[in-house]
């Protein structure tokens, strides 16, 4: 059994990173198409030095980065409130959240962000885009954390307040540690959706506020380019370094 | 006890507030009002946009669009339940698989789905590959057809399903499946009756998690089905940019949250724990 | 020429808070050659930020909230007018456009703008078929398109207008037709071809050309000549019947800030060798006027006898654009 598991683990690794491996193999492809004509650089050379695509990158990363910790904040503090005591109100207008398609989150925030800047003479940028990402990531922050959160024991805070604990304390060191996994896979979550958004983000990005997958989404419009697939490639492999790296740091 | 309740509420409060309820406002408000000619909305109200919905053609993408995120929510979890296993049992290496089935999605969802277009196509990897091995002698089809959504949306969609299963999981208490085993069941027996059961948090946010963003979906249809196969999201997408009728977009957008929260209560109902 | 740049830099450095003056322009993609905006760059100093899109819709709905953000936007040449009447358009002036004599003589007084108040044109094009070589009997009309022979190796263009143009041209009719029961016909025809199409497809289906997974696709004259850059299997046609043509021209938009660096880099785009350089990337016919050899290229400039056949776009009233749309929305549904 717990070696068809495995067996059956890599298959879905498997399918989950073929389409990753072919568009690397074909980011060093030195013809512009599907028929293998020699090894070259020079895609990823362009992508380095592409302007517009560092400046996206960069303002995806930021974006991403606001909002996760934004929505992961708001979100874990807000699963923990709801599972100590429901509201009608918020859990209807997360139940909304979570229903509406992104095409319509986008629409509606863009009519909002218009007439709010009416008043305020203000244009769409970054601080729009970050604003729209959280709105869509928070309610899947508090999903994740109350499903962790259903798994602890009420009991547990509560013997914890009998022995003198204040209820930040009590929230401090008995459920938030308990809380962590959950919050990382939230926090994780949160990033996903946020680095990778194109829908959302097209409709309130301003001038300044290009995102890479606006980017990718103009070039991936023209036709198969092998920048694409070298930006991918590049990205893919500078997160995961960042990622052994960091568990690396994280075990030592 | 209320208050740092309270406070604990309050961002996410402001949060739902200001970005959600608002603009939903905004969207209801549109869907009672007259296109203008070329985009945007203008006066007189109206409840032409809702009437117009009850055509057969709109009851017809619904269904179809029903049954292509039902396909690929329980092609998810079929996929996803056995992997999500092996990573809450996979000792120390946890957080490294864990980040291992997320990191294609950190690559921008538009390549990866430009990455099935590539595999897909009659001159793409995997034709080439089948005719190479002699198992068919024409080029399959595959790309701009329901099929090709379907794997679009499967593959968009598999960590949000593996992600929740594990947080469930990786809380299970090993020893129940062993006293299983004790008492004689063999294992497909255990997981069935066992596991899944213990896992079912994680199972109904993940299929959620999927089933939603799937009804509302409109890149993979629109990359992957050529405007074949139009889902719900690409007829609401089309109604903003291409056909100009914002009211109506409005009105049909609604119409599809209103179907989907009536299902979610329905189905939540039936549970014990609520969902949030 | 350099005080006033110096001085505009002054303007420009007391308005903004940080960096060289910027200009935000919003172009149809490969419009523009790579080198052109570095060049433009060094010899005024002005930072271009750059954007692209694929469609006149996809522009007009960043641009109709009224601050978008962009200073210069290329619409096509029946958007100028619902463009007007929103207001979103500055007067152009011509004392900042010296270059504007280097338009092709047609365009001086175009059918859209006679006075040049508010575009300058910028490129033109019409829509036909590219086919693959080994297509035999090769295609010459819209009624090719609807051979059942040909069916899921055909595309026709995810745009509104060219589908319904597509099949009134077919049925005989004009392009800019306002009849209902002319439209609704078309949308019939539409509706019959849609089983034998691989998808509809702008710019994405060259790429399928060129590979040979489509045989046949409804494109325009620019896109198809840069297919045919790259694989000399392709052909394209003008179709007998008849086609559409149009013209996309640079506007200032009113919310923009910047009009004299707008208008200069207009101006800059007016430039014979600029145009020739940016010719090399859009392939596309231009309003600017380019060497005599680039014009003998027959797929960019038909002969005038293929020309005669071409219609020009028109803007559409209120309510056959309404109804262009929905039954636009029903082809997609059905």
């Amino acid at each position: 059994m717990r070696r068809m598991l495995a067996l059956y683990a890599a298959g879905v690794y498997l399918f989950l990173h073929l389409p990753l491996a072919i568009l690397a193999a074909f980011s060093f492809n030195a013809s512009r198409f599907t028929v293998w004509e020699g090894f070259s650089l020079k895609w990823h050379r362009a992508a380095l030095s592409d302007r517009q695509l560092i400046e996206a990158a960069a303002n995806s990363l930021v974006i991403g980065l606001a909002a996760t910790a934004i929505a992961t904040a708001a979100g874990t503090l807000g699963a923990y409130a709801l599972w100590k005591r429901r509201s009608r109100w918020m859990t209807a207008a997360l139940h909304i959240s979570l229903v509406t398609p992104e095409i319509v989150t986008g629409i509606s925030l863009l009519a909002f962000y218009q007439w709010v800047f009416r008043f305020w003479g203000l244009r769409l940028g970054m601080h729009t885009v970050i604003g729209a990402h959280v709105a869509f990531c928070l309610v899947f922050v508090v999903l994740v954390v109350m499903a962790r959160l259903r798994t602890l024991d009420p009991a547990l805070e509560e013997a914890a307040m009998d022995l003198g604990a204040s209820e930040w304390r009590a929230f401090r060191e008995v459920t938030l540690p308990w809380l962590w996994p959950g919050i990382t896979a939230a926090a994780l979550l949160a990033f996903t959706l946020s680095f990778d958004d194109y829908v959302v983000t097209s409709l309130v990005a301003g001038v300044d506020s290009e995102t890479l997958p606006m980017v990718i989404y103009a070039m991936a419009k023209r036709g198969v380019s092998p920048v694409v697939n070298a930006v991918s490639t590049l990205i893919a492999t500078g997160l995961g370094v960042l990622i052994l790296v960091s568990e690396r740091l994280r075990s030592a | 006890m209320r208050t740092i309740r309270n406070i604990f509420l309050a961002p996410s409060a402001l949060v739902m507030l200001l970005l959600v309820a608002a603009p939903m406002a905004i969207v209801l408000y549109y869907s009672l009002l007259t296109r203008g000619v070329y985009g945007g909305v203008e006066w007189p109200l109206t409840l032409e946009n809702w009437r117009r919905l009850a055509d057969p053609l709109y009851l017809h993408i619904l269904a179809r669009t029903a049954a292509l995120a039902a396909a690929a929510t329980a092609l998810c979890l079929v996929l996803g339940f056995p992997l999500a296993l092996f990573i809450s049992r996979a000792g120390p290496r946890k957080n490294l698989y864990l980040y291992l089935v997320i990191l294609p999605f950190w690559t921008s969802f538009l390549v990866r789905t430009y990455a099935w277009m590539f595999l897909l196509r009659e001159t793409g990897v995997i034709n080439a590959a089948l005719m190479g091995l002699g198992l068919i002698r024409e080029p399959l089809g595959m790309l701009y057809t329901p099929g090709a959504v379907l794997v679009g949306l499967v593959y968009g969609h598999l960590p949000f399903m593996v992600l929740p299963l594990y947080a469930a999981l990786e809380r299970m208490d090993r020893s129940l499946l062993e006293a299983a085993a004790d008492l004689g069941a063999r294992p497909w027996q255990a997981a069935l009756r066992v596991l899944v059961p213990l896992a079912a948090p994680g199972i109904r946010a993940g299929s959620v998690l999927v089933f939603i963003p799937c009804l509302g979906a409109y890149l993979t249809p629109d990359l992957l089905g050529g405007s074949k196969t139009v889902m719900a999201g690409n007829l609401i997408q089309n109604q903003f940019t291409q056909a100009r009728d914002w009211p109506f977009g409005s009105a049909a957008a609604l119409a599809l949250m209103a179907i989907i929260l009536t299902l979610l209560v329905a189905w939540v109902r039936r549970e014990k724990e609520p969902l949030l | 020429m350099r005080r006033r740049v110096f001085l505009m830099s002054l303007a420009g450095a007391a308005g903004c808070r940080r960096g060289p003056m910027r200009l935000n322009v919003f172009n149809w993609s490969t419009y523009i050659a790579p080198e052109t905006l570095a060049n433009f760059e060094r010899e005024t100093g002005i930072r271009v930020r750059y954007a692209v899109y694929e469609s006149n819709e996809e522009m007009l709905a960043r641009v109709l909230s009224g601050n978008s953000g962009w200073d210069v936007v290329f619409p096509s040449h029946y958007c100028l007018a619902p463009m007007r009447r929103q207001g979103l358009l500055a007067p152009l002036r011509h004392e900042w456009l010296p270059h504007l004599d280097q338009l092709e003589p047609e365009f001086h007084k175009p059918a859209w703008d006679p006075e040049l108040r508010w575009c300058v044109p910028y490129l033109w094009g019409g829509t036909g078929i590219l086919y693959h070589r080994k297509l035999t009997p090769a295609p010459e009309s819209w009624a090719s398109m609807w051979e059942a022979r040909l069916a899921r190796r055909i595309t026709m263009l995810n745009d509104p207008a060219e589908v319904l143009g597509a099949a009134l041209k077919k049925l005989g009719y004009s392009v800019n037709t306002g009849e209902e029961a002319q439209l609704r016909q078309a949308q019939r025809e539409a509706l019959a071809q849609k089983p034998l199409l691989r998808a509809y497809l702008n710019a994405e289906v060259l790429d399928q050309v060129v590979a040979g997974d489509v045989v046949a696709a409804q494109a325009w004259s620019s896109a198809a000549q840069q297919a045919m850059d790259e694989s000399a299997e392709l052909r394209f046609v003008y179709p007998a019947e008849g086609f559409p043509l149009y013209a996309d021209n640079a506007v200032v938009l009113r919310e923009s800030r910047r009009a004299e660096a707008a208008h200069r880099f207009i101006d800059y785009l007016l430039r014979p060798e600029v145009a020739a350089l940016n010719h090399r990337t859009a392939r596309s016919a231009s309003c600017i006027r380019l060497p005599e050899e680039l014009k003998r290229n027959r797929v960019l400039y038909p002969a005038a006898e293929v020309l005669a056949r071409g219609e020009w776009w028109t803007t559409p009233p209120a309510s056959v654009q309404r109804l262009r749309d929905r039954l636009w929305t029903e082809i997609l549904s059905g």
